[in-house]
């Protein structure tokens, strides 16, 4: 509207003044974001836990190293050569908790990957099209939710028993897009009565282009907001189902297969070394996860100003 | 209300139905057989085996064993146990109670917990003390199950010793003495908490944010200008709205707590059905955990009911239909 307004209200000018560029949601939200004290202290650890996970050859030692039972060096307290000590077979902590982290991560991002391209698929899918597709995909989303998440990674583990971890990210992701697919749904059906759906469907537009094109872009907020969610419970699930003994095979350092060793009270009770540095950077990284998603959800709301 | 709660259980029976299809397939899918719980390890001649699965018709047809397995379901019996060589129902049957007793308490707590701090933040929102626990808040729901339980057992059991590490009872104490029940309770009280602590978090969070939001409302301004006192109209007026939408949690809480249950009692060694279900998985013991699967399927199934029912029983806007 404003742009009307200026112009009517200088006639006089030569040239008419180009009215102020309004800014893109977008680029309202990346403000609101950077202003987020602690979204913005949060999203620096995440990357700097992140940047040294990926660096964590060059920073300590290759991941076969790591692996390497020594023992004249059991259960050494911290020290300069160690920066977090010894396990109970003499590994560096320090080094395999930057490896745990490189594993930990890297499967939950692809789970989170997998999981929101499924749930994003199935729910844009429903959504749009409606009618008997919507009812059948409902009717199956619905089933799958009734089977709790965890007794059946375990069970499904336990069938697949010469697993990998390719096995650990298809078994998780398939019993946890069913949340995911039914927010895309409730977004899509809101967002598809727009005008501007029914011009792109009207200039002859393909189902799929509408969708991938016109629809989701502007569910995309959602869809963000709802990864960075499952980003954190991916990494909770993974690192508990590795505790358990039942993810990642345990010659593999991740930080669940690193507190592994405190099931052993002895170092639970005199070795704290062994176990706090992954339990501390596990829980940070997804309090530091939780308010980045807090941060973004803050952000896509234009309702909120703060 | 009667009328919507029926056609909710009729409606069940096919998605039970569905699901047991799905058990059945993956036990099927399992190494290992309801014959491995019977077999004599001292006799393992092939043929002796053979007329054993012969005569336990685990060479019928598949539809033929899954309507046999079925039926044994419905009337209770899951089969045998390879490990214990018990009956599956009576070893559920041993453990459940302490299961049952764990997530009462830790739905005792959570609520309890919630309902304090969730009251007190509220009502003195943006203080020291609701800063105080909001920080809490966010911290446990960010800290996972298992490092909230070894960080609890590191401080609460082993550096000051208040309660045991592990276990359900104290050895050699006598049942139905009140030395038996303060060591059952002295023994639940942690897991009960590690159990709970993310449903407090949530729901103390829950309610404080309703309560500012509802302190907002028209009817407290009512309540303010006729000079009801500041503590009546939180204790009775924006409490009793507030407190409403967490009420209707409690069906989700009861899938959610047997499921939890799985980590918390494996960590605390606590002899309930989580952890008959790692130890059967462990040891490979089939007929236990597709037992215990079903089980815990079916009843996240009446889980969801009693939310749905819970839900329109305290908000009459809803119409359950």
């Amino acid at each position: 509207m404003e742009p009307s307004i200026s112009q009517q209200t200088s006639p006089g000018l030569a040239e008419p003044v180009k009215p102020p560029k309004s800014q893109s949601p977008w680029a309202l939200a990346r403000r609101k974001f950077l202003r987020n004290k602690a979204a913005m202290i949060s999203l620096v650890f995440l990357l700097l836990v992140c940047a040294m996970s990926i660096l964590a050859e060059p920073l300590t030692m290759p991941v076969e190293e790591t692996a390497k039972i020594n023992l004249t060096q059991m259960s050494k307290e911290p020290s300069a050569e160690h920066y977090f000590g010894t396990d109970k077979s003499g590994r560096d902590v320090f080094a395999r908790t930057l490896h745990g982290g490189k594993t930990s991560l890297l499967l939950a991002f692809s789970i989170t990957s997998a999981v929101i391209a499924l749930g994003t698929l199935v729910g844009a899918t429903a959504g749009y099209f409606g009618g008997w597709v919507d009812n059948a995909l409902m009717r199956f989303t619905d089933f799958m939710m009734n089977f709790p998440f965890l007794l059946f990674v375990i069970v499904l583990k336990s069938i697949f028993i010469e697993s990998s971890t390719g096995t650990l990210i298809f078994v998780i992701s398939v019993l946890s897009w069913t949340g995911t697919a039914r927010l895309v749904r409730s977004k899509v059906m809101a967002e598809k009565e727009n005008e501007y759906i029914m011009s792109a469907v009207s200039i002859g537009c393909s189902a799929p282009k509408t969708i991938f094109k016109h629809l989701l872009p502007n569910v995309m907020s959602t869809i963000i907001v709802q990864a960075t969610i499952t980003l954190a419970a991916m990494i909770v699930a993974e690192t508990a189902l590795s505790f358990l003994g039942f993810g990642v095979p345990m010659n593999i350092p991740t930080w669940g297969n690193m507190l592994q060793e405190a099931r052993s009270p002895d170092v639970l009770t005199s070795k704290w070394w062994i176990w706090i540095p992954p339990a501390a950077v596990l829980t940070f990284t997804i309090l530091s996860i939780n308010f980045i998603g807090e941060g973004l959800k803050d952000a896509f709301n234009p309702k909120s100003n703060r | 209300m009667l009328q919507y709660t029926i056609r909710r259980l009729i409606g069940m029976i096919p998605i039970i139905f569905l699901i047991s299809v799905v058990v059945f397939t993956l036990a099927k899918l399992m190494p290992g057989d309801a014959l491995s719980g019977k077999i004599d390890p001292l006799n393992s001649d092939p043929e002796y085996i053979e007329e054993m699965r012969e005569k336990m018709g685990l060479n019928d047809p598949i539809p033929v064993q899954y309507v046999r397995w079925m039926s044994g379901v419905v009337q209770g019996d899951f089969g045998d146990s390879f490990i214990h060589k018990r009956p599956v129902m009576e070893l559920i049957g041993d453990r459940l109670p302490n299961t049952i007793i764990l997530g009462l308490s830790a739905l005792v707590i959570t609520y309890l917990l919630a309902f304090l701090m969730g009251r007190y933040s509220g009502r003195f929102a943006y203080s020291i003390g609701d800063y105080l626990i909001s920080a809490f808040n966010y911290l446990a729901l960010a800290i996972p199950s298992f490092v909230a339980a070894l960080v609890a057992i590191y401080v609460f059991a082993i550096n000051l010793g208040w309660v045991p590490a592990s276990g359900s009872i104290g050895s050699g104490v006598e049942a139905g003495t009140l030395e038996y029940y303060l060591s059952k309770a002295k023994h639940t009280v942690l897991p009960a908490i590690v159990l709970g602590a993310m449903a407090t978090a949530a729901y103390t969070q829950f309610l404080r944010n309703d309560m500012i939001e509802s302190s907002r409302k028209d009817y407290v301004r009512t309540a303010r200008a006729k000079g009801t006192k500041e503590s009546a109209i939180y204790n009775k007026h924006i409490l009793r709205n507030s407190i409403i939408p967490i009420v209707t949690l409690l069906g989700f809480d009861i899938a959610n707590l047997f499921g939890g249950a799985i980590i918390t009692e494996t960590i605390f060694t606590y002899p309930g059905i989580g952890y008959l279900f790692v130890e059967s998985v462990h040891a490979r013991d089939y007929s236990v955990m597709m037992a215990i699967t079903m089980m815990l399927t079916i009843l996240t199934l009446i889980g969801n009911l009693v939310a749905d029912l819970l839900y329109g029983l305290v908000d009459p806007r809803i119409r359950l239909s």
